[in-house]
């Protein structure tokens, strides 16, 4: 026995229409809050640089957003977190070119104690949203491979 | 559209439209228990956003299909048969989670005058009563007749709507059962709530937290 629905022709074809419009208004809601979400969370203003020197890895870092500030930058090697940092050494060459507005984005680790061989290099800006209860790493550049020496030096592998 | 048009039954959309029906309405309250909490947090006026429309569209729905309050189930004259229906299961159900309450040393009923949210359980219970038996098991009844499949249906959305907690979405599973089986034979609300308050204030108060992860559920179940 099927319970008996009063639903004339016209009534089922408003239903339908009220359906698909719900539908509607629930991706509309989730594809902002995805898109609100990413943007807090990922925003799209860090930009550096990062490469292996004669001491271990260095570069830049700022906040298109906020410029005065100082970005902090987390290294990890080979998948690991092997350092934390706070972009502020002077780097007169990216004001020079117009990334920042003041010179003081550099940042720069030392990368002693690994072992002879070939390495992968990370430098990702730690970014916390308004709350700070969410913090995400954005990658600053490329990826930088370097080849560490059986005497300690190293060099960049391009 | 014409009177005459207008008086044409679409029974054989009916069927089709019942199943849509019940989707769009628990995918609602899926969005709001685990996209809304992910993303916004435990931001309530967004996670209303969904909820809401799901309630003004079940409001429409029943405006469009003609029901009245009284076949919804906000009814009394059938309140005592139901009741009737309902007691034997809700006192072994009651029983059953006080003695497993007691055996584990999990009964702590003087945090109920603490917790004075509990107060508004009856409201809460006859709200998803409503969903689950006014509008899902109706619109079941429309899609696969009167009986176990929609029997089976209503429990399976109840339960669907209490994951990951397991636990809690077997016990829910179980009274979900129970609860459309009665309501398909005596359409009245407030009978269900009042078992499903019962219940709820006994799982909540009678077993350690931890094994119903104090009854939350959706993303929130993890943190």
């Amino acid at each position: 026995m099927t319970l008996k629905s009063n639903l004339t022709s016209e009534a089922s074809g408003r239903l339908a229409r009220l359906l698909i419009a719900k539908s509607i208004a629930e991706t509309l809601l989730v594809g902002t809050i995805a898109v609100v979400f990413f943007l807090t969370l990922f925003p799209p203003y860090f930009r550096g640089w990062g490469e292996a020197t004669p001491k271990g890895i260095a570069g830049w870092a700022v906040n298109q957003s906020e410029p005065w500030e100082r970005v902090q930058v987390q290294l990890f090697i080979d998948g690991q977190l092997a350092g934390s940092s706070v972009a502020s050494g002077s780097r007169p060459d990216v004001r020079a070119a117009g990334w920042a507005v003041d010179e003081w984005h550099g940042y720069e680790f030392q990368t002693a104690g690994l072992v002879p061989g070939e390495h992968l290099a990370q430098v990702y800006a730690l970014h916390s949203n308004g709350a700070g209860n969410r913090r995400t790493l954005q990658l600053l550049g490329d990826p930088i491979r370097f080849v560490v020496a059986a005497d300690g030096g190293f060099h960049e592998v391009r | 559209m014409t009177e005459a048009t207008d008086a044409i039954p679409a029974d054989a959309n009916v069927a089709p439209l019942a199943g849509w029906e019940i989707v769009s309405v628990v995918s609602s309250l899926l969005i709001a228990e685990w996209v809304v909490l992910v993303f916004v947090g435990r931001s309530k006026m967004v996670a209303a956003i969904p909820v809401g429309l799901a309630f003004v569209f079940m409001f429409c729905s029943h405006r469009l299909h003609r029901e009245t309050l009284k076949e919804i189930g906000f009814r009394s004259d059938n309140f005592v048969p139901a009741l009737s229906w309902l007691l034997v299961p809700t006192l072994i159900a009651a029983a059953a989670i006080l003695i497993i309450g007691w055996s584990s040393g999990g009964l702590r009923f003087g945090l109920i005058p603490a917790r004075p949210r509990f107060l508004l359980l009856p409201l809460w219970a006859l709200a998803q009563q409503y969903v689950l038996q006014g509008f899902v098991n109706r619109r079941a009844q429309m899609a696969l007749g009167t009986g176990v499949p929609g029997v089976v249906v209503v429990a399976t959305m109840f339960a669907l709507l209490h994951l990951p907690n397991l636990p809690l979405s077997a016990a829910t599973f179980l009274g979900g059962l129970v609860w459309a089986w009665v309501y398909q034979r005596a359409p009245n609300l407030l009978a269900p709530a009042i078992s499903h308050s019962v219940l709820s204030l006994l799982l909540a108060f009678s077993l350690p937290p931890a094994w119903l992860n104090s009854l939350r559920v959706g993303f929130k179940y993890f943190g």
